[in-house]
């Protein structure tokens, strides 16, 4: 495997926890790899599987999505839709050979720019041995 | 066993004294033995309708392009409609009925029972029996399935001839019904999923290799979305037809529009589809088998129907359509859904 590889991460955050974490992360000076392309969603449950699969089809080799932690959704449980949703693409996604590391959850909160940052270096770390998505990549 | 006539004398009843507004259920079909599912508009056509084990056809269907055709009617016929339903085929009205597409009154259920057996797979009955002149197939003792050919009986064991979803069939009667006909027999599966377990076995890119084998082939001709009677969308995420484009539709306007998988039957956009087909499915697929019975390329496209059947079961306690009342499966949630898999 090419271990050059840079990996591409789209990352599904949520605005009102998850997105702000990332913005803490920023304003505290943290450095964290720059592999991910944020995408700020208004809940974790609004992320639809569809899009998931949609990003990978794009050419994404990771894909993050991250909401609050439970009980502190700011729509009450909009997490709790997207953790039920999510934990069967988990077990989808592996079932038709895509690697599990490709696709992640997690509850970060706008307090966790220093998780948020591990996150995402651990990420990259596990991908980059994985080398390029190619499977559900468009290749036109 | 099952008396059909006793599901005529039913349909008769039901037309005659004009409840419905139509029967929907299996004839013999002009390819000889096998059945095809008709609507039954006139008391005197009842006589036609059958029961045996080549009723494969899931008629719930026939239920939602009803609906969706009296919709376009500006006087649509209110009265409900009467369909055959075997044990799967109920579960999906189940569905149907906890998503608010159809009300209660709007069918009238005349159940039967798979008599402790199944439907036949025309494909593997064939193999054994290379003929097609089989005269008759009916239900024999203990799940056998009985074929008269050539005036000959030869009973065939359920395990050599039925659909592999009657093989893993649990629940093989119906659980929502106004009449019913038959037994309820409780049946034991021989095996609930063996083709899941084959893949899970698997190495990842065994798995990857198994998958890009199977759906290369897919011609995206949509059957499986044709033919499935929870895939009621109006408007579908992988059809770009279904976004109007008028004459007045700039350039700039159709690219703008949300294109979310290209049409061309390339591997990725087939991995897209099916995956995207069998989310959807995700506690509503009943294993009704249509979609496989109808691919023509043979895609074992049950299989991810399957898996996702059986973690709704492992990591939520649900299975789908066996209660109209409960909340489907993504419509809620509970505090101690598994997350062992965020961080």
């Amino acid at each position: 495997m090419n271990s050059e590889h840079e990996p591409k991460i789209v990352a599904f955050l949520c605005k009102w926890c998850s997105s702000a974490g990332s913005d803490m992360a920023g304003v505290s000076r943290l450095e964290y790899p720059s592999n991910v392309i944020p995408i700020t969603v208004m809940c974790s449950g609004s992320v639809s599987p569809l899009y998931i699969l949609s990003a990978f089809n794009l050419g994404a080799d990771g894909v993050l999505v991250s909401g609050c932690h439970p009980g502190d959704c700011h729509y009450i449980k909009g997490n709790m839709y997207a953790r039920r949703r999510m934990a069967l693409l988990k077990e989808l996604l592996p079932y038709i050979g895509l690697e599990p590391e490709r696709f992640q959850m997690s509850w970060v909160s706008a307090a966790e720019g220093l998780k948020f940052t591990q996150i995402i270096k651990e990420f990259v770390k596990q991908l980059k041995p994985l080398g390029p998505q190619t499977q559900l990549r468009r290749s036109l | 066993m099952v008396e059909v006539e006793k599901i005529r004398e039913e349909a008769r009843r039901l037309l005659q004294e004009g409840q419905v507004r139509g029967v929907i259920g299996y004839v013999r079909g002009p390819q000889g033995v096998w059945a095809v599912p008709a609507m039954i508009r006139n008391p005197e056509d009842v006589d036609r309708l059958v029961w045996n084990p080549t009723c494969v056809h899931n008629l719930v269907l026939f239920v939602v392009e009803e609906k969706k055709e009296q919709a376009r009617q500006k006087e649509p016929d209110k009265r409900p409609l009467a369909v055959v339903v075997k044990g799967c085929d109920s579960r999906a009205i189940n569905v149907l009925l906890q998503e608010k597409f159809i009300e209660r009154e709007e069918v009238i259920l005349l159940g039967v029972s798979c008599e402790n057996s199944g439907v036949v797979d025309k494909k593997k009955l064939l193999n054994l029996v290379p003929s097609q002149k089989i005269e008759e197939i009916v239900y024999g003792n203990n799940g056998h399935i009985v074929a008269v050919i050539d005036g000959e009986r030869r009973v065939f064991p359920p395990e050599e001839v039925l659909a592999d979803r009657c093989l893993e069939c649990q629940a093989n009667f119906p659980v929502v019904y106004d009449h019913f006909f038959g037994e309820k027999i409780k049946k034991e599966a021989i095996n609930t999923s063996p083709g899941v377990d084959k893949i899970e076995k698997m190495r990842l890119e065994e798995r990857r290799r198994f998958w890009e084998e199977e759906l290369s082939r897919c011609l995206r001709c949509y059957a499986c979305r044709s033919v499935c009677p929870m895939c009621y969308c109006t408007e579908c995420v992988v059809d770009p037809i279904s976004f109007a484009v008028e004459p007045t539709t700039t350039a700039e306007e159709k690219a703008k529009k949300i294109k979310w998988i290209e049409k061309s039957p390339l591997l990725s956009e087939n991995f897209v589809y099916h995956l995207v087909r069998a989310i959807h499915l995700a506690g509503r697929c009943v294993d009704c088998g249509e979609c496989e019975r109808v691919c023509p390329e043979d895609i074992p496209i049950r299989l991810l129907n399957k898996k996702l059947e059986r973690e709704a079961w492992r990591l939520f306690n649900y299975v789908a359509g066996m209660d109209s009342q409960a909340p489907s499966l993504f419509s809620t949630f509970k505090e101690t859904d598994p997350e062992d898999f965020i961080r």
